[in-house]
């Protein structure tokens, strides 16, 4: 067995009871990685991994690349926040100017500000999904946020492959970036195809055939002597994103992607010398701690609260601000990249390297847990005053008649809520939607008679719509906090609201729901019922597909477009 | 100016040359392991010669066998191989002598070798290619048939036996027969105390473990990968924790890695990690087969090319003929006996690190290692071609061997669904389903990512299988294809719309789907019925609203109460399903 498969199996072997861990703490791994990494750091010789870390990071950009929908980008940058670029230029330059008060070198202080601005992927999106379908408004934006951050981040790898900023480095650089991507963009349309038509129905094949793309970027990239990463980037674009015709090959490159990159993150956690522990004096281990904790009060504290002042500024609710600006609290892994390869090229001291992935694990692991309180740190944050909505977008947006009475509140105007605008106006039964996601703001405004274009857990929303004197209030929208929110409301109205499952449909009935709409118990009705005139002969397959296809066309019929 | 060179050009080289000729190799219809042989060759000293074995294509290619070894022992659920374990010992003990015997025949009857380099050649070409036979039966999805099970089961013997061999020769000459008798006793012994460990490990620790981190698909892959090491780590270095009481012994990662994975086979979520496995496998292998040829020089892998044709061309009849009988002998049927026997004719990877080990040890000249290595390659490249098409060529030769063979009494075999009902994720939805179809269909198998899930599935007596349907193993293992019903809870389209071109044109379809336009695609692409959760609830809703409005206060509240009594309903099981589906008719 050669050094480096011991090196390997040790840092496996390691790595797992962390995952363990992380796991049971129901924590992100990332920081585990880089904990089992200073571990391990004691058993082998981290500088042999690094030829495998540099996979593990071609690999981590390359599934970055690959996931982007060529065709998709414009609809998510068009949707997009720009807040993301106002929030890297105050947090960034905040953590340089930390960073020259502390006496680092400009050239380093610089990194220390891209760690700051920057906000994880990893950590962010697998936050994330867990809201992203109660929330679509924050979702959207912290998305939009993050993938903007996520491309200034591989243009600061390119801008800073040298460790200096010299316009000799700089201007060829860019070119050769723009070249690759161009390149990319070329093989996506034209070679993609291609090759997966040589790898026939060989998942094997196809696999190794995108490999070798990679590969072959990646080589192209170094020989024009810009950073690795770069090219790994543009090959990810190179693949097309057609998880249909290509599902054995996503599923293929997660598996590599996820060994490769945990490779990559234990061995950076070996490079980490740890204060107090590792070979290192008490002077330099509390000036390592000092950089460590700026960072992370930087990341953690200042970096949401820019964000949400931005976002509230651009028209944002204060509370959709904030939830959105609590995903970004943490160091991205980009910043980790970009740190890995100034070490490399001594643009770096070990000191400020260090400082870096330690403050990156620290808020990797602090974000999940604002993640999992932000409701209540935000509560707590509004009730002291700390952060202020401003309802004068409120007011100027929505459109509520003053002698509303009797009304019927319905709140998100999604596909439940259309159908209830629609009963409502062909009963001449007047009515106020409740709508907070600005993207459907210009239909609600134009479809509806009455609307507040407001948040649900804010208290201003209720009166704006007349809570006090409606009839009746229908919730559409699948969020817990909301219906508890809604049962809490002062007024006299009877309220109906919607679960994501059976035992929360039950608890809100318990708690005064006149009803509770469970949507898949309707639909687990149908489809019984479906299959039972199937099974039984009462109907043809055929017959049932165009019974079926009639009904989905009278739907299609009276949604509106974005709705469909 | 940028970083000093990280990535060496050699890997893309591998990759770039690899990817070539297995494209090639996939349009003509030539297996992989051949196109990557080949494209060692090429690439290596003994054509263009522009890359050299280096740290990391040696890190791969071992991993390569490991990883292998491990995904191997994934799929051996230990009830499905118990019946054959006596026949692969009688199997594979006479059939090394008897090949070890007729290797050392050929090599004495021709010219250039001595009788010590004949001894060891013998030795060299009594095992078939572990790396050959099990990527070929993972590739045509025959390692757990009945003649796979015995050929693993062989090729572990032999793996056993070659760690032994390498440990002898490694020591230099052995002073009598006595030491290598004790070497032959502490790896059986280590080997029976793994496997013990790892049992013990299956059937204690292993299910909580993964049964908590079944369902973080990262985790779950990474801490089985962490499992898999251990168990390698311990079989590479117990020279290292046995050296303090005076035992030398030695493992081969192989092993190892093997063992880890036959801990986990015994476990429910074994399905899943083969699919996340294997692409890993398959890179890491193909690493292994190119660098067979990187490491000699022309001269020496050609100085005798006639001599290593000529015991090709002997020792392969020969291994057949051998192992054909000794199947025949323990009463296998004479389909399994000539796929067990077809599959085996080549000479392992192994036999060229036996002779490279005797190489160092002074043993043989490099034109006898570059004899082996020829001939490993050589029956290898050949062998593949036998097991690609072992199937028609049984069917070609079925009437003549019949009348060589005895009856067959062995019973084997897995079975195979067919006609049944495939359910995709188990949920609110689809539950209601389930009893009807279990009416209907002799086999209702239910797909689905979470362990409670599964565990109450299989209490109600459904088939259920852990995993993600996105993984081709797991679509294979639920039998899509031959499916009659299939209904899939999920709403991505991509995963519904791959089902649709899985299934067969006489499968009746129901999806799900959130919007119209995905809903229209997927009647478009052949689905009978597709499931809008969203605008079902609005309809409903909608209606409820309009009878409020009216005052309509008894109807309303009646179909409320209806609603609510259904929620309460405990049992996700209702065994009186009449009474569900019957409400929503208004």
């Amino acid at each position: 067995m050669t050094d480096l498969l011991t090196a390997v199996t040790i840092i496996f072997i390691v790595a797992g009871p962390f995952l363990l861990v992380a796991n049971r703490l129901d924590l992100p791994t990332v920081p585990f990685f880089v904990l089992a990494g200073i571990v391990a750091g004691e058993f082998i010789d981290p500088d042999l991994l690094l030829e495998l870390a540099y996979y593990g990071i071609a690999l981590l950009v390359f599934a970055f690349g690959a996931r982007i929908d060529l065709s998709g980008v414009r609809t998510v940058l068009a949707d997009g926040e720009f807040a993301a670029i106002g929030q890297i230029l105050v947090v960034g330059s905040l953590g340089v100017g930390f960073g020259l008060v502390l006496g680092v070198p400009p050239i380093e202080a610089i990194y220390l500000g891209i760690a700051a601005a920057l906000s994880s992927t990893i950590v962010g999106t697998a936050l994330l999904q867990r809201t992203i379908n109660s929330d679509p408004v924050r979702g959207r934006l912290v998305r939009s946020i993050q993938f903007v951050q996520d491309l200034l981040a591989i243009l600061f790898i390119l801008l800073l492959g040298a460790g200096t900023l010299e316009i000799g480095y700089v201007g060829p650089a860019l070119a050769v970036g723009v070249a690759l991507l161009l390149a990319a963009v070329l093989v996506n349309r034209y070679l993609f195809d291609v090759v997966g038509r040589l790898a026939g129905d060989s998942d094997e094949l196809m696999i190794l055939g995108v490999i070798t793309l990679l590969a072959v970027f990646v080589g192209a990239a170094e020989f024009a002597g810009i950073p690795i990463v770069v090219g790994a980037f543009a090959a990810g674009l190179a693949v097309r994103y057609d998880p249909v015709d290509y599902l054995g090959l996503f599923n293929g490159l997660q598996s590599l992607r996820d060994f490769f990159v945990a490779i990559f993150f234990v061995t950076i956690g070996a490079l980490v010398v740890f204060p107090f522990v590792g070979g290192i004096g008490w002077a330099e281990s509390v000036e390592k701690l000092v950089l460590v904790a700026g960072l992370v009060a930087l990341t953690a504290v200042v970096k949401p609260a820019v964000t949400t002042a931005i976002l509230i500024s651009r028209g944002y609710e204060a509370r959709s601000a904030t939830l959105a600006s609590l995903n970004t609290d943490q160091i991205s892994e980009f910043a980790l990249i970009i740190a890995i390869q100034a070490f490399m090229i001594e643009a770096l001291s070990p000191a400020v390297f260090d400082a870096i992935i330690l403050a990156a694990a620290v808020t990797m692991v602090t974000s999940s847990l604002t993640h999992r309180y932000d409701e209540q740190i935000y509560r707590t944050l509004a009730d002291r005053g700390v952060i202020v909505g401003r309802h004068d977008r409120v007011d100027e947006w929505s459109d509520v008649p003053d002698d509303i009475a009797d009304h019927v509140v319905i709140v998100g105007y999604g596909r439940q809520g259309r159908t209830l605008v629609q009963t409502c106006e062909e009963m001449d039964h007047p009515y106020v939607v409740i709508e907070n996601d600005p993207a459907r703001r210009a239909d609600v405004v134009s479809e509806c008679v009455a609307v507040v274009i407001g948040d649900a857990m804010e208290r201003y929303t209720w009166e704006k719509a007349n809570t006090a004197d409606a009839k009746l209030v229908i919730s559409t929208v699948n969020s817990q906090p909301v219906s508890r929110h809604i049962l809490s409301l002062d007024t006299e109205a009877e309220v109906t609201l919607r679960a994501p499952d059976r035992a929360t449909a039950l608890e809100l009935l318990d708690a005064g729901a006149l009803y509770v709409g469970q949507p898949d118990l309707l639909a687990g009705q149908q489809l019984a019922q479906q299959v039972r005139g199937l099974l039984d002969g009462d109907l043809t397959r055929e017959e049932l597909r165009e019974q079926q296809q009639a009904e989905l066309e009278r739907r299609a019929d009276y949604l509106p477009l974005h709705l469909r | 100016m940028v970083a000093d060179v990280v990535l060496t050009v050699d890997f893309a080289i591998i990759l770039l040359s690899a990817t070539i000729v297995g494209f090639i190799a996939k349009q003509t219809g030539q297996p992989t392991i051949i196109a990557y042989i080949l494209a060692g060759i090429i690439i290596g000293p003994a054509v263009l010669g522009i890359v050299e074995t280096s740290e990391l294509t040696e890190l791969l290619s071992e991993l390569g066998l490991a990883f292998l070894l491990f995904l191997l022992g994934i799929k051996m659920r230990l009830e499905d191989i118990q019946h054959v374990l006596t026949p692969i010992v009688k199997i594979s003990l006479p059939q090394m002598a008897a090949v070890f015997l007729a290797g050392m025949g050929v090599a004495l009857a021709l010219p250039p070798f001595g009788l010590l380099e004949s001894f060891l050649i013998g030795l060299a070409v009594m095992y078939s290619s572990t790396a050959v036979v099990i990527k070929m039966l993972n590739d045509k999805d025959e390692a757990t048939s009945l003649h796979g099970k015995i050929d693993v089961g062989v090729l572990l013997v032999q793996d056993i036996v070659v760690v032994i061999i390498l440990a002898v020769l490694a020591a230099g000459q052995p002073d009598d027969l006595a030491e290598v008798a004790t070497t032959l006793a502490v790896v059986l012994v280590l080997v029976a105390l793994i496997t013990v460990a790892a049992i013990g490990a299956s059937k204690s620790v292993l299910p909580v473990v993964f049964r908590r981190i079944a369902d973080n698909t990262e985790v779950f892959f990474l801490v089985a990968i962490s499992w898999a090491f251990l168990f390698v780590f311990v079989s590479d270095n117990i020279n290292l924790f046995l050296a303090p009481f005076g035992i030398e012994a030695y493992l081969s990662i192989e092993m190892g890695a093997f063992l880890a994975g036959l801990a986990i086979a015994q476990l429910p979520y074994s399905k899943e990690l083969q699919d996340r496995v294997n692409p890993l496998t398959d890179l890491f292998v193909m690493v292994f087969f190119v660098s067979v040829a990187l490491d000699l020089e022309a001269a020496q892998l050609l100085g005798l090319w006639q001599e290593a044709i000529v015991a090709a061309l002997v020792l392969m009849p020969v291994k057949f003929l051998i192992f054909f009988y000794l199947l025949d002998w323990q009463g296998f049927d004479t389909e399994t006996t000539f796929l067990g026997s077809i599959n085996m004719i080549q000479v392992s990877e192994f036999g060229i690190i036996v002779a490279a080990v005797a190489f160092e040890g002074g043993f043989i000249q490099a034109e006898v290692l570059g004899f082996m290595t020829l001939l490993a390659i050589f029956t290898m490249s050949v062998s593949v071609y036998f097991i690609e098409f072992n199937h028609a060529l049984f069917n070609r030769f079925e009437p003549t061997l019949e009348r060589w063979t005895g009856d067959g009494e062995f019973e084997g075999g897995k079975q195979e669904y067919s006609g049944h009902a495939v359910v995709i994720g188990y949920d609110d939805v689809t539950k209601n389903a389930l009893p009807l179809l279990a009416d209907h269909y002799e086999d209702v198998v239910v797909v689905d990512r979470t362990v409670s899930h599964i565990e109450t599935l299989k209490q109600e007596g459904y088939d259920a299988i852990y995993g993600d349907f996105r993984n081709s193993t797991i679509r294979k293992d639920a039998a899509v294809k031959q499916a009659d019903f299939v209904l899939s809870s999920s709403v991505q389209t991509e995963v519904n719309k791959a089902l649709l071109r899985e299934v067969s044109d006489d499968a009746t379809v129901f999806v799900e789907a959130e919007r119209v336009d995905h809903a229209r695609d997927l009647y478009a692409n052949g689905a009978h019925c597709v499931i809008m959760t969203p605008h079902l609830a609005a309809d409903r809703l909608a209606d409820y609203l309009r009878a409020y409005l009216e005052g309509e206060d008894d109807t309303l509240m009646e179909a409320i109460d209806s609603d609510v009594e259904l929620l309460e309903k405990p049992d996700p099981f209702p065994a009186d399903h009449d009474r569900l589906g019957g409400e929503l008719d208004d």
